[in-house]
């Protein structure tokens, strides 16, 4: 093999190599593998035609970066200027409802009916007015706002987590497929407002049977959500790998399954907390709840017969339902952008 | 390769075909060609001041690896370049105009389909499944010829004819879903040469298929393009392809081509050493027992800027410079350039490493016979895995699928049993039923002489599960995205409580990277952070960790680039040495297996049809579907290749109507299926 010498004349790489620089100076620094750049311009041509040090463990290196999953997330949620600022808003108006009770004149749970009073528009004895029975409407809105957050919050959250197990079961089982998807057409099939009538009429009217009823048949949705999902999951490789492994079912679910799913299950969970909210007013618009502690549900059923007249009680709640609905409508949405990986930076 | 065909080796003459392509003009020259995605708001560059100069009726083969760039490269001449990329330097001159001023698609239009088509590598997705064969092919017509009705539709029934699809007349009138994956990518290429361009590139065209049809198809590409007189770029991994299609080859390592020259010069006379690497580390070429010269580590990042020889940190020999200053081409010979330092008179004289030599007497010398002994000959071998009258069907009664049938085998301990066949064979499906995820349907499954198919006590499951692992195909697929390599790698640690306490477990995941060559740094980050062959590796360590004894390799390498098979290759022969493993080796290339494997089994439609030791396989098949698939797989060598003649094989040769078939051994541990007149056949042919 004959190398061509027709560049030999004049050398490739215009070097200004100070032939009198000694080894010494050139101090051969490794980052990642490679010689530093500055080194060059004071190195012999005789050491630059010399064989490198080989490193191994430099090779290995190469095209690796830090990363750290929920690090990601909450990056790429921050950036949402939109929905962090109405989360903010809304955690300061949760907030809010328990210094509101201190600030406020009346006790929700004390409040005299005064025929006199009613329909007062607000001033400053009655900050937000009285109701159509003279009641002082302030500490009954926030008490109804902190009332309905709660039942919403946990409700949802009840909902997502009987849904997501039992969707996570049924989309992996293939055995239990058929009972799940029988139970699901059984529940499914007759309108969910005749169960309530019937529980609500039969077993009671308070809040905490209700909520449990609000679960027991708002997991459906989500159930059948999460097992389309899992299908996408079910039969990837490293499932296999897990059960050549040993690993167990319920371990398979939660480290296998599962952390695909969150950005489906953060999505689900944001938007039923309004729609729990707009649930719970319905079933109070048709005297299926307990009406002795105000919340959000009941104030709107009230107001509705009188909102022509004095539109400010329909206002306080409506201006609070919907920045509650708008705040989870977009975190939801954000949230479950930023735990798409895909939207990683 | 078997020793019939080596001796009538037909002379070519690559110096006068040579000569003959660089007389032609060059129809298509770049130069200088950068490329850049943005990616996440990063500037990646993907192709690096990229020049080629492709010459009018040629084949150029463009090799690399993933993430070379040799696919983005070659979309520029299309402009077929991802919404996020964008060629920022240098020209494509072609037919007088620049093809990187072209912005807008009625200007492309000009170009592409027309002048310069692509065949691309997924025969599934680039056919319309609601369009009926013919018309997707008679649009191309309609649109680039300027054809209409009738006459148009003749001309789509003879482009069928012409890429080898029998009875055009009713396949005309056929969806995509009736046609086979070799069919489809007939189909394809003939929408792609419907407009008789003038280029034709082809992206891996045979990649997604089995090799007796990927055979047919680089034939049908020669065919067409003799008769056609198209230039062809032809984009692969594989080099065995490359010497089979290639006039020229093009070596292209992050972003750059690091070599070109005449076929015969890369595979003979290579130079960088890049190229070396690439082709020592062939598992063809391996010698049993001995370890293949692998490539360490990964591509660069190019997300990064790249200093110098790109190929650097990889290379034991670097040189000092080759960190600092990029190598410009030098010449070897008028035809041949190598982009590498060690080229310079200045540098220190470097020999061509052995293997390149032995490359270029392989086809006079054949394959290097190692005696080495083989585990199955030992006198006291001991049984380890017993296969006996296995059938798996898949469904229930009418949809009944049967996977595999009546397959019989046994595997010793300390051996490497390699299953060879295409997709759909049911290879995989052998090697599930061993580790139980897949239910045996007839026959057994024994382990150590105790039954393990079927209904097992659990303290047996647990010993099966322990003592016989898996390794994955897909190396993306097979580790859990959402889950620290230190999780992935001590599940099974976790699942039986092998663990004194918190401590233990970590040494013990330590242990399992450093076995297989990963920082212990890695066990805090997420797969997706790791190149293929690291994250095959990780796969392993999660399967090391539980002390097994068996290990089911599904298809190891056959997702993993060239430099980087070699390293698991090596990988799992030392693990077998140390451990004394036995491998069930799954793979469908026959030319892998046989550098690894102690006996191989070759398995077509769910039974297994000749069983024999590797060497013995390859110089004496017996059955006709094994000598087919010997005659297709690639060889990576030009001489092989050219002057190869395929073997098809037609199921139909086989009639069972009468005599029923059986499974014989034919020679001491040489079984062959087949009914007793084709056996004496087989024998009488052996005796000759």
């Amino acid at each position: 093999m004959e190398k061509t010498v027709s560049e030999l004349e004049q050398p490739i790489v215009d070097l200004e190599v100070d032939r009198s620089a000694v080894d010494k100076n050139t101090t051969t620094k490794y980052s990642r593998g490679r010689v530093h750049v500055h080194a060059r311009a004071q190195m012999p041509e005789k050491q630059l035609f010399s064989f490198a040090e080989y490193e191994a463990k430099a090779a290995e290196y190469t095209g690796s970066s830090e990363y750290s999953y929920w690090k990601s997330v909450w990056r790429s949620f921050l950036k949402k200027r939109a929905a962090v600022g109405m989360f903010i808003i809304f955690l300061l108006l949760f907030l809010f409802t328990f210094v509101a009770a201190a600030i406020g004149k009346y006790d929700v749970f004390n409040l005299r009916i005064d025929n006199s009073l009613m329909f007062t528009s607000p001033n400053s004895e009655f900050w937000f007015g009285t109701d159509n029975l003279g009641r002082d409407y302030w500490s009954q809105v926030w008490h109804a706002t902190r009332t309905s957050i709660i039942l919403a919050v946990s409700v949802s959250f009840g909902q997502i987590f009987v849904g997501v197990v039992i969707g996570l079961v049924w989309g992996y089982v293939r055995k239990l497929d058929r009972f799940f998807t029988e139970l699901y057409n059984l529940i499914d099939n007759i309108p969910v407002i005749i169960y309530m009538t019937l529980i609500a009429l039969m077993i009671g009217k308070t809040t905490l049977v209700m909520g449990a009823a609000m679960i027991g048949f708002g997991w459906l949705g989500t159930a059948r959500n999460i097992r389309n999902l899992v299908f996408m999951y079910r039969d990837r490789e490293y499932n296999l790998a897990s059960r050549c492994l040993g690993t167990s079912l319920w371990r398979i679910l939660y480290r296998n399954i599962l952390p695909y799913m969150v950005s489906v299950i953060i999505l689900r969970l944001a938007l039923a907390i309004p729609g729990t909210i707009a649930y719970e007013t319905t079933l109070t618009y048709l005297g299926l709840m307990d009406i002795s502690t105000p919340s959000l549900g009941i104030l709107l059923r009230n107001a509705r017969s009188y909102f022509l007249d004095y539109p400010y009680l329909l206002i306080f709640p409506a201006v609070i339902v919907s920045i509650i609905t708008i705040t989870f409508y977009l975190v939801g949405n954000a949230f479950s952008d930023a735990c798409d990986p895909r939207n990683h930076v | 390769m078997s020793e019939a065909m080596k001796k009538d080796i037909p002379e070519i003459d690559f110096e006068k075909r040579a000569e003959q392509i660089l007389s032609n003009e060059p129809i298509l020259a770049a130069k200088d060609v950068e490329v850049q995605f943005t990616l996440r708001g990063q500037k990646l560059t993907a192709i690096r001041k990229c020049s080629l100069e492709l010459y009018d009726g040629e084949t150029l083969a463009i090799v690399g690896e993933s993430g070379s760039g040799k696919s983005v490269f070659t979309k520029c001449f299309v402009g077929m370049l991802d919404k996020n990329g964008s060629i920022t330097h240098g020209s494509i001159m072609y037919q007088g105009q620049d093809l990187t001023k072209f912005t807008t698609e009625k200007e492309w239009r000009t170009i592409r389909g027309k002048k310069i088509a692509m065949v691309t590598q997924d025969p599934m997705t680039s056919l319309n499944p609601l369009k009926r064969i013919g018309r997707q092919i008679q649009e191309a017509i309609e649109l680039h010829q300027g054809l209409k009705g009738n006459a148009a539709k003749k001309e789509a029934m003879h482009m069928l004819e012409l890429v080898g699809i029998p009875n055009p007349e009713r396949r005309y009138y056929q969806y995509p879903h009736e046609f086979s994956g070799g069919m489809r990518q007939r189909v394809v290429i003939a929408i792609a040469v419907a407009c008789r361009p003038q280029i034709l590139i082809c992206d891996e065209p045979t990649t997604a298929l089995d090799v007796t049809i990927q055979a047919q198809i680089l034939d049908l590409i020669r065919k067409l393009q003799k008769e056609q007189g198209m230039t062809i770029i032809y984009i692969t991994h594989d080099l065995g392809v490359v010497a089979n299609v290639a006039d020229r080859v093009a070596v292209m390592y992050a972003g750059q081509i690091v070599e070109i020259g005449m076929v015969n010069e890369i595979f003979f006379d290579s130079w960088h050493p890049y190229s070396w690497a690439l082709l020592s580390a062939l598992p063809q070429l391996g010698v049993k027992g001995e370890k293949l010269p692998a490539i360490d580590g990964t591509p660069p990042n190019l997300f990064n800027k790249v200093e110098g020889d790109a190929f650097a940190p990889r290379n034991r020999n670097a040189l000092t410079i080759d960190f600092l200053e990029e190598p410009p081409l030098f010449d070897v010979t008028p035809t041949h350039q190598a982009k590498t330092w060690m080229m310079d008179p200045r540098a220190p004289v470097v020999e061509q490493p052995d293997t390149i030599r032995k490359l270029s007497r392989q086809h006079l010398e054949g394959h290097p016979v190692v005696d080495i002994p083989h585990p199955h000959l030992a006198p006291d071998r001991e049984a380890l895995i017993e296969v006996k009258n296995l059938q798996v069907a898949f469904g229930n009664g009418r949809r009944k699928f049967i996977a595999v049938n009546d397959v019989n085998f046994t595997i010793y301990r300390g051996e490497t049993f390699a299953l060879v066949g295409e997709s759909g064979s049911g290879k995989t499906t052998i090697g599930r039923a061993i580790v139980r995820i897949n239910p045996v349907s007839k026959g057994e499954i024994l382990f150590k002489g105790r039954r393990i198919s079927g209904k097992i006590s659990k303290a047996l499951d647990e010993e099966v599960i322990r003592s016989c692992q898996m390794i994955f195909q897909d190396p993306m697929a097979s580790l859990n995205e959402r889950a620290k390599v230190d999780y992935i790698v001590s599940e099974g640690l976790l699942n039986f409580h092998m663990y004194k306490d918190e401590a233990d477990r970590r040494a013990k995941v330590q242990g399992a990277l450093d076995e297989v060559g990963l920082l212990p740094e890695f066990s805090s980050r997420f797969p997706h952070e790791f190149s293929g062959g690291q994250r095959q590796r990780i796969g392993i360590a999660r399967s090391l960790i539980m002390k097994p004894e068996f290990i089911v390799a599904d298809e190891p390498i056959s997702a993993l680039d060239v430099s980087i098979r070699a390293q698991v290759l090596n990988l799992l022969n030392d693990l077998k040495q140390k451990r004394g493993l036995t491998y069930l080796f799954i793979a469908h290339d026959l030319s892998v297996v046989r550098f690894i494997s102690d006996r191989i089994a070759v398995i077509h439609k769910g039974q297994i049809v000749e069983l024999a030791e590797s060497e013995e396989l390859f110089l004496h098949p017996m059955h006709p579907y094994t000598r087919a698939l010997l005659s297709a797989v690639p060889n990576p060598n030009p001489y092989l290749e050219h002057g190869k003649k395929l073997l098809v094989y037609d199921p139909s040769v086989h009639d069972y109507s009468v005599e029923k078939p059986t499974w014989c051994e034919l020679l001491p541990d040489h079984f062959v299926y087949g009914n007793q007149r084709e056996l004496d056949g087989y024998r009488e042919e052996y005796c000759k």
